[in-house]
């Protein structure tokens, strides 16, 4: 006779609302196991996307990502002209916060040169182009053409005020995010410069009259104050990195200490650029992640043992009766086997389809590792086989004649 | 002190079912050590109830748990059906395994499986005897038929009335033939009605299946049921009343 499955038909309600507390539990670990990779997928995609073999950011910076990085847009022809060099892309990056679709939204602005840089091909691999495009194609058109993340709710054809103008979005990615999750937003080069530095007509006027007025202190006459006034405007010839492909055989080392050396530039292989994320901007982040990870899953055990134990603490008269009437101890262990192991595997199974419920709705992109998924699933089944084991020992120490008290 | 049937009984010629002899049973030790239960010896046979009466701490279930080896005694030796369980020690045989083929046990509580139909409840006791499923279903039927209880067969304990719960334990207990059952104050959640009922079913079917019946109780209300009554005081054999005393003492 199967007690457990007898015990579990007899109070089925109970079970059930059990695996489904527990799942939910085991949910939010699989979850947090999906935000954990998905945060270092997040984090490293952009630069694995740009499929770059070096990026070149200001003097004595760690940027473009962990740090501000500014150089000036010509560098990137002087890079190009560096030995080995195949080809030098100007990448301009930001975050920037601005109501879209009825709604305020934090992005990532991605200026590249559509056009490939000082030697190359448009909208290829290397310039820092848009990847993951679903649907819409990338930018062609010099201006006001955007490729953004299906994040931000828009749609082909949708017309985007930045700015003093509107971009048309030409194409929707899904899944280019920022290290943070951002949604990205790409757009030309000088698009991007234009959104980013530009300012409106009143801030120009103020900006040119205190000009003015400070060529005029300074003894220079009207004629020449106006002469010399576009070169006091604020430039916005700025960006962020260079792009390096490495022409076929050449040395990224050699060519990077060339750049250093010469053009007195902070250069970093691909592989650099990712240490420098994983150990910078996303370190802290995953550690927290991790922990609280670790933490939940040890949360979750302990809540597994505690129901598995007081299971068997509501049946130990009936146990203590069962061991009185001559029942073999096997009877006894594997009705708590029994019934820990389908809580364990019942609450895991629907955990496992509540995360994939969850999962396209979720704010953040969730990675699920299959191995990750595993090592979870091993680790809630030793912890509910150890909760058993617990239990079993506490149900074979339980006094037959606990039967006979009153 | 030693107790046996009188030779005016029946089977007083006959082995007995139960055989115990010297049995004490002593907690702690050195100067706490508290004896429970002083030597005693008594013989039930196959067949015959006994009746294990007297105050809380006389020794009653101590004496109980001693027979069914669930609490082994210090002292004194143990035979039931012929098999010398406890000898001044145990003796090597499978206590449990023993317990699970030849007696049976009977609660105040009746402490039946909740989350068992009483017909589960009956076949439980069948199938951990090694019945298959379906001889054990039929005969634990037939069992709840004899018990009057068998248009309840499907209900779960919880929704039988106390007396039908008892008799569902009478009917697990009675299950796999025993030679002794064991009750443990098996009227005492009853009233005298349902008390009576489940006395008169328990004795019959022991006589029928010739199973030996010791009982701890304290309700003098049921004493007329037994052949015999031990009085157990301070942890020792006080008196023993036979049937005929038996009952001359429930008609006072």
């Amino acid at each position: 006779m199967e007690l457990a499955l007898k015990d579990i038909r007899r109070h089925l309600g109970k079970f059930l609302a059990t695996i489904a507390g527990v799942a939910m539990l085991l949910a939010i670990v699989l979850v947090m196991n999906g935000i954990y990779q998905g945060n270092i997928e997040d984090g490293v995609w952009l630069i694995d996307n740009t499929g770059t073999d070096l990026w070149v950011v200001e003097r004595g910076r760690g940027g473009p990502f962990n740090e501000a990085s500014r150089i000036p847009l010509d560098s990137y022809k002087s890079i190009a002209a560096t030995p080995g060099v195949a080809r030098a892309s100007p990448l301009a990056l930001y975050t920037a916060q601005r109501e879209i679709n009825g709604r305020d939204q934090q992005f990532t602005v991605i200026g590249y040169d559509i056009f490939g840089g000082a030697a190359g091909k448009t909208g290829e691999i290397g310039n820092g182009g848009p990847g993951r495009i679903v649907q819409g194609r990338s930018i062609t058109a010099p201006h006001y053409e955007m490729v953004a993340d299906r994040k931000l709710g828009l749609q082909i054809g949708d017309r985007v005020p930045l700015g003093t103008d509107h971009y048309n979005v030409v194409g929707i990615t899904s899944g280019a995010v920022d290290s943070g999750g951002n949604p990205l937003i790409y757009l030309a080069l000088a698009d991007a410069q234009k959104v980013q530095f530009e300012q409106d007509k009143r801030a120009i006027s103020a900006a040119a009259a205190a000009n003015l007025q400070r060529l005029d202190k300074a003894g220079y006459s009207p004629e020449q104050a106006a002469r010399l006034l576009p070169l006091l405007a604020s430039g916005t010839n700025n960006i962020n990195a260079v792009l390096v492909t490495l022409a076929p055989g050449a040395d990224g080392s050699a060519v990077a200490a060339h750049i250093r050396d010469w053009l007195y530039f902070n250069v970093y292989t691909t592989t650099e650029e990712r240490n420098l994320m994983l150990e910078g901007k996303l370190s802290r982040m995953s550690a927290v992640l991790g922990l609280f990870r670790t933490l939940l899953i040890l949360v979750s055990i302990v809540i597994i043992a505690l129901i598995v134990y007081v299971l068997t603490i509501e049946k130990i008269r009936s146990i203590a009766t069962l061991k009185l009437i001559g029942a073999p101890n096997g009877l006894i262990v594997r009705l708590i086997m029994t019934q820990s192991m389908l809580l364990t595997l019942a609450s895991f199974a629907l955990a496992y389809a509540l995360r994939d419920l969850i999962a396209p709705g979720f704010p953040r992109t969730l990675a699920f590792v299959a191995p990750q998924t595993a090592l979870t699933f091993a680790v809630m089944l030793v912890g509910g086989v150890l909760a058993s084991l617990m239990a079993v020992w506490h149900a074979l120490r339980t006094p037959a004649q606990l039967a006979l008290g009153g | 002190m030693r107790c046996g049937l009188p030779h005016s009984w029946p089977w007083a010629d006959s082995v007995p079912a139960v055989d115990i002899h010297n049995v004490s049973q002593t907690f702690g030790h050195g100067e706490l050590a508290v004896q429970a239960l002083k030597p005693t010896s008594l013989a039930v046979e196959a067949g015959e109830l006994v009746a294990l009466l007297g105050p809380s701490g006389s020794g009653k279930s101590t004496l109980l748990l001693a027979i069914s080896l669930i609490q082994p005694p210090t002292t004194g030796r143990i035979v039931i059906d012929g098999q010398t369980l406890y000898d001044e020690g145990p003796t090597g045989v499978d206590v449990r395994a023993f317990r699970r083929r030849n007696i049976g046990f009977i609660f105040q509580q009746h402490n039946l499986i909740p989350f068992l139909t009483a017909l589960e409840n009956v076949a439980l006791m069948l199938q951990i005897n090694g019945v298959s499923r379906r001889e054990s279903t039929r005969r634990a039927k037939d069992l709840l038929g004899t018990l009057e209880i068998g248009h309840r067969a499907h209900s779960l304990p919880a929704q039988l009335s106390g007396g039908e719960q008892q008799r569902v334990a009478i009917g697990r207990a009675l299950a796999n033939e025993p030679v002794l059952i064991l009750a443990d104050e098996p009227t005492a959640a009853l009233d005298t009605q349902r008390g009576t009922r489940v006395m008169t079913m328990l004795r019959q079917i022991a006589r029928e299946r010739r199973s030996a019946v010791i009982a701890v109780t304290h309700d003098h209300r049921m004493i007329e049921g037994f052949d015999t009554v031990y009085h157990l005081e301070d942890g020792r054999l006080a008196r023993v009343d036979h049937h005929e005393q038996v009952d001359e003492a429930a008609t006072a």
